[in-house]
């Protein structure tokens, strides 16, 4: 891309609180219709057919009809793709608006997962239901087209703005899912080697994720037309021991792909690692070993705010592997939201001032925020993004 | 008997109580809804721990998010930091930001756990952090140096554990998972040793209750003499992490061993015979005066069915290897 600090999106952004409870048999109120209506002006999104489902079901108090819904799912991700672009982001998708939650969305289709009873706590409150892998994991027949094919389609269709598609990245399923099945098929080889075999399983499991779930799915959108697949690994360095299993994983989905810019996103790496590294110099030298596709990697960094800090170790490795950066200049966290606290366009351009600087090269610095915003309010996004493309307009000028 | 079994950590959530916990985050439940949840699943894990003859009873944690949060958000001097990643799960803490020198204050843990639900008459356990993993995991300020942080660490946790033996808790379990997992990943450094070692002087003997140090997550193999010689009346070893060639290597007499054979963070269900006939021949071998059956870690990491089948098959190998 010619332009210097190009901005985009992560992946995920809220649904529409109107589309949620119509789907689910409940009546939007007057605000939530008022809503949509605002939202579709703001970005020239044709709206009246949608107001019409949302009034009639609450007049009717009936169930939506398939057709009902899936035309609530193309606004809401019609919606997603105009806000990006009217606020001005260069690259932009659909905010992840058909998918129920990034990893359920995956699981829910793989054959040889099994879900866990309850859900899983994971940060405060938040759960996630866990998938358990019980056979070697395989793509359910004919899911492809509800896991990325529709969604790529209509973002193709309807995007005037380069496109990136977010895709969960084998490692991040693994780490996320219950390892039965590996573990025990390999405990008679590596059971005495407790450590062994732990490496060894996740290995064995997230290679199978990525030759028999992932890939199938890039192949899918690079087919039909894609021209960025950003690999989604939030959880990459979770396991300071296991960060090779990561890169074997993204090669393996990447390998042999050509004419596609390939990119990772990373966020929130362990701070307190008790070694003597921390943050992302956890992933160094591992990465290195990243298939010559894999050029970008988008990290979150607002939310600690230390770019020399955490940018050095890319600068540092600039010689062997030059990495073109999405870097997180805005906080996306719900702590945030609830404390009122919001980034200003002056402390956004410095932030990405001062990542170019560490970098060393501006054209190195793509301007995102930290992660997708699905947890925020719809309203925030939007300051979030417009605040991203200000800062980026003041960065530009020096 | 030598063998005996117990729960070591915060036990799996029900759907139920992840249920009204989401109602309340969206706004639509209350805290007295989540509060009569957590009292009646709590209820039920302390039942089934009876039930199946637990040699310690404890409270199943479910008031807690995290190991340090009654320390961090009840202690004066202590703020709740940024979140990190417990561990290599996908499972958060907050890391407490800690501007010492703390005054010793008891009580913090009090209104995490059900000490009316709890049998206070002979065998129920409380876990609290160990001092050392407190001290690694947080941000720390104000101390003239490690050692003093420590100290005053374990002085706060010290009294925090003789607070609750005075209340008739019998075991107070100090859960250690940094410093078997530095040793893992080849971090540890006599510094740590010597760190550790000086926490569990300030807090390792509780007058009223037994201690163990449990640790977990981590190789605890090349390190279980060192264990051996720390003040406490027990160490934990994972045994899902530490081999089993490594844990007979050695002679335990003087000890009790807690050993973490059944995986809390797999679903597969070991084999109780096998488990059994392991714990038989690790007693033969290293003379341990008590050794107990455990979960490596709570059983939060695969939710409450998971985690029920697990304290089946520990009531299971106990009873075998009572017969």
């Amino acid at each position: 891309m010619n332009k210097l600090f190009p901005t985009y999106e992560v992946g995920s952004l809220p649904k529409l609180n109107s589309r949620v409870k119509a789907v689910r048999g409940q009546p939007a109120t007057d605000e939530e219709i008022n809503n949509v209506k605002t939202l579709a002006r703001r970005c020239s999104v044709e709206y009246n057919e949608i107001v019409d489902i949302l009034e009639t079901q609450r007049r009717e108090q009936r169930k939506l009809t398939t057709e009902e819904i899936s035309a609530l799912t193309d606004f809401n991700a019609l919606l997603c793709i105009k806000l990006q672009e009217s606020v001005g982001l260069d690259i932009v998708y659909d905010g992840e608006s058909r998918r129920v939650e990034m990893y359920q969305h995956v699981a829910n289709r793989v054959d040889g997962f099994e879900k866990t009873p309850e859900m899983i706590r994971s940060r405060g409150p938040d759960s996630w239901r866990m998938a358990v892998c019980v056979s070697e994991p395989r793509l359910k027949d004919d899911s492809l087209d509800g896991l990325v094919i529709e969604e790529f389609d209509f973002v193709l269709q309807h995007a005037v703005q380069t496109v990136k598609v977010p895709i969960d990245d084998p490692y991040m399923i693994a780490v996320m899912s219950d390892n039965r099945y590996y573990l025990e098929s390999l405990n008679p080889q590596y059971g005495n080697d407790p450590h062994k075999l732990r490496y060894e399983a996740k290995r064995a499991f997230t290679l199978a994720l990525a030759s028999n779930v992932i890939r199938p799915q890039v192949e899918a959108v690079v087919e039909r037309g894609a021209k960025w697949v950003q690999l989604d690994i939030p959880a990459a360095t979770l396991d300071i021991e296991h960060i090779p299993i990561l890169v074997e994983g993204v090669n393996a989905v990447v390998d042999g792909i050509d004419n596609v810019k390939f990119s990772l996103h990373i966020c929130y790496p362990r701070r307190v690692s008790l070694t003597d590294k921390s943050g992302y110099e956890l992933l160094f030298p591992a990465i290195l070993e990243l298939d010559p596709n894999i050029n970008h990697i988008s990290l979150e960094l607002a939310n600690a705010d230390q770019y020399e800090k955490d940018l050095a170790v890319f600068a540092q490795y600039r010689d062997q592997r030059q990495f073109e950066l999405g870097v997180g200049v805005v906080d996306i966290t719900l702590e945030q939201q609830q404390r009122g606290k919001i980034e200003t366009p002056e402390i956004v351009r410095s932030r990405i001032i001062r990542a170019a600087e560490t970098l060393g090269d501006p054209k190195l610095v793509y301007v995102a925020p930290d992660c997708g915003l699905r947890q925020l309010n719809l309203d925030r996004c939007l300051q979030l993004y417009e605040l991203m493309v200000e800062g980026a307009d003041l960065a530009r000028r020096g | 008997m030598i063998f005996g079994a117990y729960l070591t950590g915060s036990f799996g959530q029900s759907q139920e109580l992840y249920k009204v916990r989401n109602e309340a985050k969206r706004g639509r439940g209350s805290e007295i809804s989540i509060a009569e949840r957590v009292k009646k699943d709590t209820q039920q894990i302390i039942r089934q721990q009876r039930d199946a003859c637990l040699d310690f009873v404890m409270d199943p944690m479910f008031n807690f998010f995290y190991i340090f949060q009654p320390f961090a958000q009840n202690v004066n001097g202590v703020e709740v930091g940024p979140q990190e990643n417990w561990f290599n799960n996908n499972v958060f803490f907050w890391r407490p930001q800690i501007h010492g020198q703390l005054d010793v204050q008891t009580g913090f843990t009090e209104k995490y756990i059900h000490l009316d639900e709890l049998p206070m008459d002979g065998n129920a356990m409380v876990v609290l952090p160990s001092p050392y993993s407190l001290l690694v995991l947080s941000d720390v300020t104000g101390y003239l140096d490690r050692k003093a942080a420590m100290t005053n660490l374990a002085e706060v946790l010290y009294a925090e554990a003789q607070h609750l033996a005075s209340m008739g808790i019998k075991r107070i379990q100090y859960d250690e998972p940094a410093i078997v997992v530095k040793q893992s990943l080849g971090s540890l450094t006599e510094e740590d040793l010597l760190l550790l070692r000086r926490g569990m002087e300030v807090c390792g003997d509780v007058r009223g209750a037994t201690t163990s140090l449990h640790t977990y997550f981590g190789d605890a193999g090349p390190i279980i003499p060192y264990l051996l010689s720390l003040p406490v009346n027990c160490i934990g070893i994972d045994g899902t992490e530490t081999s089993l060639a490594d844990i007979v290597k050695y002679d335990y007499s003087g000890k009790e061993v807690a050993l973490g054979l059944l995986d809390a963070r797999n679903t597969s269900l070991e084999n109780p015979h096998e488990i059994a006939e392991q714990l038989k021949m690790i007693a033969e071998r290293t003379h341990p005066i008590k050794l107990w059956l455990t979960p490596n870690t709570g059983t939060e990491y695969r939710g409450f069915t998971h985690g029920a089948k697990k304290l089946e098959l520990l009531s299971l190998v106990r009873r075998m290897l009572h017969e």
